[in-house]
């Protein structure tokens, strides 16, 4: 498969020969680049080896986990865990980055599993829901310790773990707080999987709290609301950005105002014809934005909308089709004189 | 690597470490200076009894013909919405166990109640029997100790006498925790070897 200086050799002949690049530089430039990292059969095959020793350990371990004394088995847990932080501190001595935050998000996870082991080892009880937010909080604290961005998502995880593992639901969720920190993180640190980790969790957090206000329609327009200026502030920021945290924040407030907006008039409080037109407005505008910032979730949210705001009107009319026909109607002579009128305010080439 | 950073990963590593060893040996000290009381076990479920490797433990009472439901524990049941608010549960000697002698929404009224006051709930059912909800649900248990529970509990009758019992710590802050369990007048205690 040809990598990136594979292609980058390519371009450069075409360069050199269309006059856009002196022949000189051309050595410079592929030293510079430098050779890619290949992985031979040896290294291959001792990752391989490796991975199947740790598989052993395991299976070894788990059908010999009730005949172990407590403390044997508390005391593997804890060099599990050891060894997963070692080994992290290795990696970032060395420069490591990728081999640190892989370690780090597997610490993460041990400790998690080490939080419900011991409590089971030592028939501890305890508050499900508040060990999920401790083992978060130390995912969060790995995170970081180390600058992870695979223990900051994991500490996302856990912590959603918990608020969703209340049955009853008491309006306020962690997961709120715990997005918007981890946004931060995500923004200081230019890490688009985390600004992604962070979107999802700010939606989820944002459902539960709806859900459990006790008035979701409400609740839900005025989430809708403050999504759609946290779009605004993220398409202002992602103008000034080089790098994709604030595209990627942008493109998710967008889903969660649309989202938030059409379940605001999934009852009957809020529910009805201006409703649907409001979401259809704001489908169309969605489509148009997208396609006017080139954000490609931007125009799918638009269009997913789109086809609720359709249904949810064939639904609220009975399923008639006249009357669907007569509205759709009205709605694409609107939008094809707005279509008409933008092209025509258009300068000529 | 930013300066420092290793150093930093180092010690929340071990800060985590020392937190889960922290854990462990204030919910040892806690059990060790608790009073310890017996509770006599019932089986919620005998098809449910092993699950895994630990043996689900539900702690209801019945109560003798014609009695009165403790006071204090008429309200709704465990593990209902109204239910979950926190209360005490009293508890007093009846021989060689320990039985629920009311519930009430402080410690100094379930002391006067009963001897020990641990946090928990207790709620009289439909069929003359007293639940109680201590936050202690299972015991964790190898194959032979758990088949030898779950026997004892799938066949006692209605009527005859307890003969399992879990031991229970109640710490100075109220809290159940669960030495071991007694089967037949043997102990088996939970200890670190």
């Amino acid at each position: 498969m040809a990598g990136y200086r594979d292609r980058l050799e390519a371009d450069l002949e075409r360069w050199i020969a269309e006059g856009l690049v002196d022949p000189v530089h051309r050595d410079a430039i592929l030293a510079d680049v430098g050779e890619p990292r290949r992985l031979d059969a040896a290294t291959a095959l001792a990752f391989v080896g490796l991975a199947l020793l740790g598989l052993a350990v395991v299976a070894f371990v788990a059908s010999n986990w009730n005949g172990l004394p407590r403390a044997i088995r508390f005391g593997l847990i804890l060099l599990a865990f050891a060894g997963a932080v070692g080994g992290a501190v290795w990696a970032s001595a060395r420069r490591r980055e990728a081999t640190r935050n892989a370690l780090l998000t597997l610490a993460a996870f041990i400790f998690a599993g080490a939080v419900g082991l011991t409590g089971q080892i030592f028939d501890i009880a305890g508050d499900p829901r508040a060990s999920l937010y401790g083992a978060g909080l130390a995912a969060g604290l790995l995170a970081l310790a180390g600058r992870s961005t695979g223990a900051a998502a994991t500490a996302l995880v856990l912590i959603g773990a918990g608020d969703l593992s209340d049955e009853i639901g008491t309006g306020w969720t962690w997961l709120l707080p715990a997005a918007a920190a981890a946004a931060g993180l995500a923004w200081s640190w230019r890490s688009a999987l985390l600004a992604q980790a962070a979107a999802i969790a700010l939606l989820v957090g944002a459902g539960r709290f709806a859900l459990a206000s006790g008035a979701p329609e409400q609740v839900g327009f005025a989430l809708s609301l403050a999504f759609l200026l946290l779009a605004a502030g993220a398409r202002w920021a992602a103008e000034r950005e080089e790098g994709v945290v604030a595209a990627t924040v942008y493109g998710w407030a967008v889903w969660g105002a649309l989202g938030f907006f059409s379940a605001s008039g999934s009852g009957e409080v809020m529910g009805g014809a201006p409703h649907r037109l409001a979401l259809l407005a704001l489908a169309s505008a969605a489509v148009a934005l997208g396609r006017h910032d080139r954000h490609g979730m931007i125009t799918a949210g638009g269009v997913l909308a789109f086809f609720g705001a359709v249904s949810a009107v064939l639904f609220d009319l009975g399923l008639g089709l006249m009357s669907a026909a007569g509205l759709f109607a009205v709605c694409s002579v609107l939008a094809l004189g707005a279509g008409w009128a933008l092209r025509a305010r258009r300068p000529a080439a | 690597m930013r300066a420092g950073e290793p150093i930093r990963i180092g010690a929340a590593g071990a800060a985590l470490g020392l937190a889960l060893l922290g854990l462990v040996a204030s919910e040892g000290r806690a059990r060790a200076n608790g009073r310890e009381v017996a509770l006599p076990m019932e089986a919620p479920d005998p098809r449910g009894l092993l699950t895994g490797q630990y043996v689900e433990l539900e702690f209801r009472e019945a109560l003798p013909e014609g009695a009165p439901c403790p006071p204090g524990a008429q309200g709704a049941p465990v593990g209902s919405f109204e239910g979950m608010r926190p209360a005490w549960v009293a508890l007093h000697s009846v021989g060689p166990g320990w039985r629920v002698a009311g519930s009430a929404p402080t410690r100094r009224e379930a002391l006067r109640l009963g001897r020990v006051a641990v946090r928990g709930r207790a709620s009289c059912g439909g069929d003359q029997a007293v639940d109680l909800d201590i936050g202690i649900d299972r015991f964790h248990a190898d194959q032979g100790e758990a088949e030898a529970i779950e026997r004892l509990l799938r066949n006692r009758r209605p009527g005859e006498p307890v003969r399992a019992y879990a031991l229970v710590s109640v710490g100075r802050d109220g809290r159940a925790r669960l030495n071991g369990v007694q089967i037949d007048g043997r102990r088996v205690e939970l200890d670190w070897f």
